[in-house]
């Protein structure tokens, strides 16, 4: 079956039910298709999409494919395959199920597509103090690969999910998946997620949905390298206590839109938020990070803090940074800001003046500005990964400009 | 000076340079000779820094005419980097402080570069490090600055340290001193001019740029030019230094006006 999203333009929930060809809805799927007819499809005026160009993908014509699940092998990572899970380690529930974790506030029409989609997600059962791997591996074209993910942890447990992506050579693919995170009391969850993209193998929507409980920590570090499409859109509800750290590096080249377009609710007292944002745009990318944080009235002696930094190395890039602070009290320490600028020229110079060539001398500045964000990641061989998967988006970016 | 073209490891030949619209460098004419050190010394203004930077290719420079060679191969269009790799160091007046750039793996990799551009075998972390350790010692630096930011918090005598190391290290041909002394105390100083005179192999040129002759205390120089407003007015030995600190330079552009006008 093919679908173009943009058909789903004005219609009403039967007529969507029609198109999409879904028989029975689960409650779920019904709560979900409410909200995205009362949201309606994204355009370039909408604001969490105004910058991201999202119409193209929603005017292309993509196979819907059919789920179904296959044994899972042991291994020691999990692996996703074009929406399937197709190994996991041993020990580790992974499952399918129906979805009980729907948010029905989340800003995302996208995120309620995708829960209209998936009427089974696949649910991670964090048990203990896990680490688990979870490699994402796209290799259809011209395809819609939906589905979505409820991850659980334990109470008192401090588990990580390291999380990246890989494709085959295929074309025009839109992947539209994401977390629904329910973080258990006391317990802290940690995502970190590396993508690297080079060409236009597949765009990407990721829309999340985390829900921090009290005193509960959510951890989250995104580094989304190279070129083409992708934006990440996050919702966070934090309960009393709470803690959000959220840190997000883009490299981006050539004419990549990517980034981050997230809502932080404080919902309970003395929660505490921290999101960092740090952007290096070559090329003609564009750069996005569109971060509200929201202090309801329940929120009192909330700590809220939000900064973007960019760093342009071409004239033609750009970064739309939108930090913003919308706040319903009086009792609570709140800070955001931007800035952006150029790599120093003086800081180049030096280092070529001591026989190391631009594109080093460059590669060594933007590192230098990116490792403050690398070395969060509390294990050193995933930040050495991430530094080199850095390292490649950046070399293929020069190289492309030297060929060309 | 001799005459001799195969004496010469830098010529700069009338050369006339801007900065923005203005003009600093009008006609400038030196020669540099191998294993010799030369130094040149002039009043605020006369374009000290800017024949440094000139020299090594910084981008504030637009170099209008004139040529500048090297070995005797032009170096006016070469990168920053060529530039280096050939064998020209410049020891910055003011190095520049660059936070989240480890100090031994920007002096490891500028190292590399240069065995590299030689046909020479890159070294690996561990011998890297046994060779800075050595000049480390003799410079008195301390073992941790090794491994911070490059730059970043060092004091002013710390800072030009470092510019020695690194040429210690790079272990260039040509070694431009811009006011090395700035900012030094005693043990400073007497620490960095160590380390330079012992760059001195006979073969090796230094020029050494100074508004002040206390470094030419420490590090002897064989030829004395003076620069004034954008050209080389008087080149002599060493003795010059007395007669400088004693009249300025203004009696040596007076003589300068006199012997033309004669």
């Amino acid at each position: 079956m093919k679908l173009k999203i943009n058909s789903l333009k004005g219609k009403s929930p039967e007529e969507i039910v029609s198109i999409l060809g879904l028989k029975e809805l689960l409650p779920s799927q019904q709560n979900a298709l409410e909200r995205f007819v009362e949201l309606g499809l994204p355009t370039k005026k909408s604001e969490e999409y105004r910058y991201f160009d999202v119409e193209p993908l929603l005017e292309k014509e993509y196979e819907l494919l059919e789920y179904i699940p296959k044994p899972i092998e042991e291994s020691d990572h999990v692996e996703i395959v074009d929406g399937v899970v197709t190994s996991a380690p041993k020990g580790l529930r992974v499952y399918y199920d129906n979805c009980d974790a729907l948010d029905l506030e989340h800003f995302d029409p996208m995120y309620y597509l995708g829960h209209l989609l998936s009427p089974r997600v696949i649910k991670i059962d964090l048990d203990g103090d896990n680490d688990v791997e979870l490699i994402h591996r796209f290799t259809k074209s011209n395809a819609l690969i939906n589905y979505r993910i409820v991850l659980f942890n334990q109470a008192n447990r401090h588990a990580t999910l390291y999380e990246s992506f890989e494709s085959d050579n295929i074309k025009d693919t839109l992947a539209l998946y994401g977390y629904d995170m329910h973080i258990m009391p006391d317990s802290t969850l940690s995502v970190v997620k590396t993508q690297s993209m080079y060409d236009d193998r597949y765009a990407m929507i990721a829309s999340h949905r985390i829900n921090v409980d009290k005193q509960a920590n959510a951890i989250l570090k995104t580094f989304d390298l190279g070129g083409d499409k992708a934006l990440q859109l996050i919702k966070a509800d934090l309960a009393n206590y709470a803690h959000v750290e959220a840190g997000h590096l883009l490299y981006l080249n050539q004419a990549a839109k990517r980034g981050t377009v997230s809502k932080i609710v404080h919902k309970g007292e003395h929660a505490t938020s921290n999101q960092e944002a740090k952007n290096i745009l070559d090329g003609n990318a564009r750069g996005i990070f569109d971060a509200l944080i929201k202090v309801e009235n329940s929120a009192k002696w909330t700590k809220a803090h939000q900064n973007s930094k960019s760093i342009l190395l071409h004239d033609d890039a750009y970064m739309a940074a939108k930090p913003q602070l919308e706040i319903y009290i009086d009792e609570l320490e709140a800070s955001h800001g931007a800035t952006t600028g150029q790599l120093d020229k003086k800081q180049l110079f030096y280092l070529q003046s001591r026989g190391i060539d631009y594109v080093e001398a460059r590669k060594m500045l933007v590192m230098a500005f990116a490792k403050t964000l690398i070395e969060t990641v509390k294990d050193t061989r995933h930040q050495e990964r991430i530094q080199k998967a850095f390292e490649e988006a950046f070399y293929a970016g020069h190289k492309e400009k030297k060929d060309k | 000076m001799s005459n001799n073209k195969n004496d010469k490891i830098l010529e700069i030949k009338d050369v006339h340079a801007k900065i923005g619209n203005k003009e600093i460098l009008k006609g400038l004419n030196l020669d540099l000779e191998p294993g010799k050190v030369h130094a040149i010394m002039g009043p605020n203004g006369a374009g000290k820094s800017t024949l440094s930077k000139t020299i090594v290719g910084h981008y504030d420079i637009d170099m209008t005419d004139g040529d500048i060679t090297y070995k005797g191969k032009s170096i006016k269009d070469m990168e920053p980097e060529e530039r280096a790799l050939e064998g020209i160091f410049l020891s910055f007046q003011h190095p520049v402080e660059i936070p989240g750039v480890n100090n031994a793996y920007f002096l490891r990799t500028a190292v590399n570069a240069k065995r590299k551009h030689e046909g020479k075998e890159e070294l690996n972390a561990a011998e890297f490090l046994r060779e800075m350790k050595k000049y480390l010692e003799l410079l008195g630096m301390k073992s941790d600055m090794i491994s911070r930011s490059l730059n970043e918090g060092f004091s002013g005598g710390e800072k030009k340290r470092n510019e020695i190391l690194q040429m210690m290290m790079l272990e260039p041909d040509v070694i431009i001193l811009d006011e090395i002394d700035s900012g030094l105390d005693i043990d400073a100083l007497r620490a960095v001019s160590e380390g330079i005179n012992r760059m001195k192999d006979g073969k090796r040129t230094f020029l050494v740029i100074t508004h002040y002759s206390r470094i030419l205390d420490y590090i002897k120089p064989d030829y004395i030019h003076v620069l004034k407003d954008g050209k080389v007015i008087k080149t002599a030995g060493p003795e010059l230094v007395a007669q400088l600190e004693e009249h300025g330079y203004d009696k040596i552009e007076d003589e300068k006006n006199e012997a033309e006008n004669k």
